[in-house]
């Protein structure tokens, strides 16, 4: 059986450009909801060994310090995370003797499993600091891609598989992104830096992916290149599908164990990769190798003009 | 013959080689293993530990050596100690595990260099980041981390303290190292008049009587507390009926110090009123846990304030002016007793550039003081009567020996050279960093089955091999994160190992997709994963190649937090490229010599 992707290229084009189209249309609208350690603040989660107060009661019990606006948000069965600005160590203490003067009654014990609290410039130089970051990735794996096709030059220049690779890695962050967008304004996920850690693995797990098949395109063009391109492409696609595919299932399955059975503090991290690797897969065998076909034709057109 | 089975061992054949490379295997496996599952706090050492003592006859096989002293002649003789004497977790490394796993806080300080010459910023930065080393190291943290940054203009210290969960107490002690500064008088200061100083004492003489009062009822027996609530002037106790719980020495200012650990048993009232800057005290020992340097104590003390100019309406104008000369030139802090008058003083011994700002401060400043401030209050103003060269100073503060000392300590356990401010903190819980581990673990058990059946269903005899191959790979890993120097596990460390199981695979199924094919093509069985190996071989370089350049960029850039996942998955990548490569092929070729091995049913391979 052989799959004919290349043939059907336009139906995974459209597939693409309208989860491209969504995602990016939800950026624009909603855009990412940031999370603690880029916008600065303080967040404080809290166990109640007995009855947990009301939402209410923890913000009137806090009214007195000033704080601004205070989200109180209950979490698990006993605990309680509270979100405000960045306070010092002094105004901590006495937040959280306020709270312990209040309810700390009746035999309830409260324990403060973790406070965050992230001055706003902090906040801001991590969010440069991640856009350095994903910069310095793209380009590595732009000049990374054209030093390992470098030997390829017919009937594509190695430049191009270098391109290609990268817009199907585009296409991968995009929708990655924007799927936390859509996440972000319904169900308030937060994007923090373990996002801009995940978003990186997939791209060097994706531009993995594509290489891969690209590396067999790369093969079977030295080898039998008699064919016609799109055909050497297509095969070449077909000789990698199971290798692409069973390589992402054992990773999925080992990250939907994770994001099962694993903390909940990493479960978004777990969720974006899942998400990612699974995409990354997709796009390495339906978008990466037919747009080298169709650079390929392109180039033929304007060689006929 | 001796000579034949010598000159076999040492020129092996073909066959011969690859047994003795799967024997290394094995060893290798063992060795990592033994790594892997021994040290303190290891719960697959406790389970093993527990699981071998339970069975009769293997428990007691004695199979460790062991040296025993022989208590009558002192010298040492091998014996044989049983499995059930052997406890594991005392062997071997522990895992180091990062702040979100054994709990602990990350704190980020703002060192504020503007009073530094540009050119010594550095040397101040340095110097600071090595005064909190020291005093984190005396709150007794494992192995703290500080590290300085720039980031843009801004220097930052961050101190990473694992398995600390009284930040509050750790954050006023690094904060509050000694700030050593030296003044000189400010002409424009304002001078209270002889009026003034009158009115400011007469209150004072009204703040002591006051206080002298209420001693008086405490000492008739008046409930403590409640006259602490009453009366008493300081608002971080007076609603606690003035308790002061678990307090360390060195905690409060030296006046308050002395009191409560030198001169109180528990139950005692200090029989005069405490005077300090603050003001006067009634002070109370309630109770003493732990002695020495441990010792903690629960005290209670009723405050009167001191007024001062501030209260009779004259605001403070600085009195002195901050000049070069700071703790940063501390060489070192030394008790001496003066030759006439044997009474103790502190002597400070400055750098060559603090004895040259020494030196020009007290020329410009002969017949006039100058002041030694010790966190922001003057300890000693000595007037200069010659310049002083020699780059020695000494502060003569009417001090104890007792307090001459500790103030000389604290001086060497390190003057603050700049003002820090924290920026953030961020703490978690013991709890929750366990429950996360205990998860974690789990999935990654889980993980690693689902994975394992997925390749022996999938792909039959190779796939039953890379599973080996991947116990292995497992084994190793986990042995070289314990021997990385300076790595530690985080949770998303965790993650990325857990992920680099996954991606371990993908190597091996590389291997086993190109070997179907050359055995389709109708290849021997030997030749067809020679050639499988090699060609799969650029594949597995060029595609990993790109997982590592993200892990370097998140190393390079990424937070402590981002660097253990990099490390951890890049280490993964690197170990799981040679599991494939060397072991997985290994075990194929031996697989292959096996007459089982040649249906075609194994290999999952349809006609």
């Amino acid at each position: 059986m052989k799959l004919q992707i290349i043939k059907n290229r336009k139906y995974y084009y459209f597939f693409s450009g309208a989860l491209f189209l969504i995602a990016v249309l939800s950026l624009i609208a909603w855009g990412l909801k940031p999370g603690l350690d880029f916008t600065g603040g303080s967040q404080m989660e809290l166990n109640f060994s007995a009855s947990r107060p009301q939402v209410t009661e923890v913000q009137s019990a806090l009214a007195p310090l000033s704080l601004g606006q205070v989200i109180v948000q209950p979490a698990n069965n006993q605990d309680i995370i509270l979100k405000f600005k960045a306070v010092s160590e002094d105004d901590h203490q006495k937040i959280l003797s306020a709270i312990k003067d209040k309810f700390a009654v009746n035999g309830t014990a409260i324990k403060e499993n973790q406070f965050d609290s992230i001055g706003p410039v902090i906040g801001q130089e991590l969010l440069n600091k991640s856009w350095t970051m994903m910069l310095i990735a793209t380009l590595a794996i732009i000049l990374y891609i054209g030093f390992a096709f470098r030997k390829v030059s017919k009937p594509l220049s190695s430049w191009k598989y270098g391109v290609s690779a990268v817009l199907a890695l585009a296409h991968d962050l995009i929708i990655v992104t924007g799927l936390f967008s859509i996440l972000g304004h319904f169900w308030g996920i937060e994007v923090d830096s373990l996002f801009i850690t995940a978003l990186l693995t997939v791209m060097g797990f994706s531009v993995h992916d594509t290489i891969v098949v690209f590396d067999r395109t790369r093969e079977n063009l030295s080898k039998f290149y008699s064919g016609k391109y799109d055909e050497v492409v297509n095969d070449s696609v077909n000789q990698t599908v199971v290798r692409s595919i069973n390589t992402s299932v054992t990773v999925l399955l080992v990250l939907l164990a994770l994001y099962v059975l694993g903390g909940d503090s990493t479960k978004n991290f777990t969720m974006a990769l899942l998400f990612g690797i699974f995409i990354g897969t997709y796009s390495s065998i339906f978008v990466a190798s037919p747009l080298i076909v169709d650079w390929n034709n392109w180039d033929h057109r304007l060689k006929k003009k | 013959m001796p000579e034949n089975h010598l000159s076999k061992f040492f020129k092996p054949g073909k066959r011969g080689r690859l047994r003795w490379v799967i024997f290394a295997i094995a060893i290798i496996f063992i060795l990592t293993a033994f790594i892997d599952a021994t040290g303190v706090k290891n719960i697959v050492a406790e389970k093993i530990d527990q699981g071998l003592s339970n069975i009769p006859l293997v428990s007691d096989a004695k199979i460790f050596p062991n040296l025993t002293l022989n208590p009558l002649d002192n010298t040492k003789r091998l014996g044989w100690s049983s499995i059930k004497q052997i406890d594991l977790t005392t062997y071997g490394l522990p895992y180091r595990l990062g702040l979100d796993l054994q709990g602990g806080a990350q704190l980020t300080y703002n060192a504020d260099l503007s009073q530094i010459p540009v050119a010594d910023r550095k040397s101040a930065l340095d110097g600071t980041k090595d005064v909190i080393e020291r005093r984190v190291n005396a709150l007794g943290v494992s192995e703290p981390v500080v590290q300085t940054s720039m980031s843009g203009n801004t220097p930052r210290i961050s101190v990473e303290l694992a398995g600390v969960y009284d930040v509050n107490s750790a954050i006023k002690m690094i904060g509050e190292t000694p700030l050593l500064e030296f003044k000189t008088e400010n002409p424009a200061a304002t001078k209270l008049t002889d009026a003034q100083q009158k009115q400011l004492d007469d209150m004072n003489l009204v703040v002591r009587k006051n206080a002298v009062e209420v001693l008086d009822k405490v000492k008739a027996g008046g409930d403590f507390a409640a006259l602490a609530k009453q009366y008493s002037e300081d608002t971080g106790s007076k609603d606690n009926g003035g308790l002061y719980e678990n307090v360390k020495k060195g905690q409060f200012v030296a006046e308050f110090d002395d009191v409560i650990f030198n001169k109180l048993q528990p139950g005692q009232v200090y029989p005069d009123l405490v005077k300090t800057v603050f003001g006067y005290h009634i002070i109370k020992l309630e109770s003493v846990t732990g002695s020495g340097d441990t010792k903690t104590v629960n005290v209670r003390h009723i405050l009167f304030k001191t007024k001062t100019s501030a209260d009779i309406g004259i605001a403070p104008q600085a009195e002195w002016l901050n000049t070069k000369l700071s703790g940063k030139n501390l060489k070192k802090a030394t008790v001496e007793f003066d030759q006439t008058s044997g009474v103790p003083q502190v002597t400070l011994e400055f750098d060559n550039e603090g004895a040259q700002l020494f030196a020009d401060l007290t020329t410009a400043n002969v017949g006039k003081p100058i002041a030694i401030f010790l966190d922001g209050t003057a300890i000693s103003t000595p007037k200069v009567s010659e310049p002083i060269l020699g780059g020695k100073a000494n502060i003569n503060g009417n001090f104890s020996a007792d307090e001459a000392k500790t103030l000389a300590q604290r001086l060497n356990a390190g003057a603050l050279p700049v003002p820090v401010t924290l920026v953030s903190q961020q703490t978690v819980g013991a709890t929750l960093g366990q429950v996360a581990v205990q998860k974690s673990l789990v999935a990654g058990f889980w993980g690693l089955i689902i994975v394992a059946l997925f390749m022996i269903l999938y792909y039959r005899l190779p796939g039953v091999l890379a599973v080996c191959a991947l116990l292995v790979y497992t084994a190793i890993s986990l042995a070289v994160f314990k021997l990385f120097p300076g790595f530690t596990f985080t949770l998303a460390g965790i993650t990325g190992f857990i992920l680099s199981i996954g991606m371990a695979v993908d190597a091996n199924i590389l291997i086993f997709e190109r070997l179907k094919e050359e055995l389709r093509s109708g290849k021997e069985l030997a030749k067809a994963i020679d050639d499988g190996f090699s060609r799969a071989w650029t594949s597995i370089r060029d595609s990993n190649a790109s997982s590592l350049i993200t892990c370097f960029i998140l190393y390079w850039f990424g937070s402590s937090l981002i660097k253990g996942f990099a490390l951890t998955l890049a280490i993964g990548i690197l170990v799981s490229m040679f599991s494939a490569i060397v072991i997985t092929r290994q075990f194929l070729l031996l697989v292959a010599k096996w007459k089982i091995s040649k249906m075609k049913f194994l290999y999952h391979i349809k006609k």
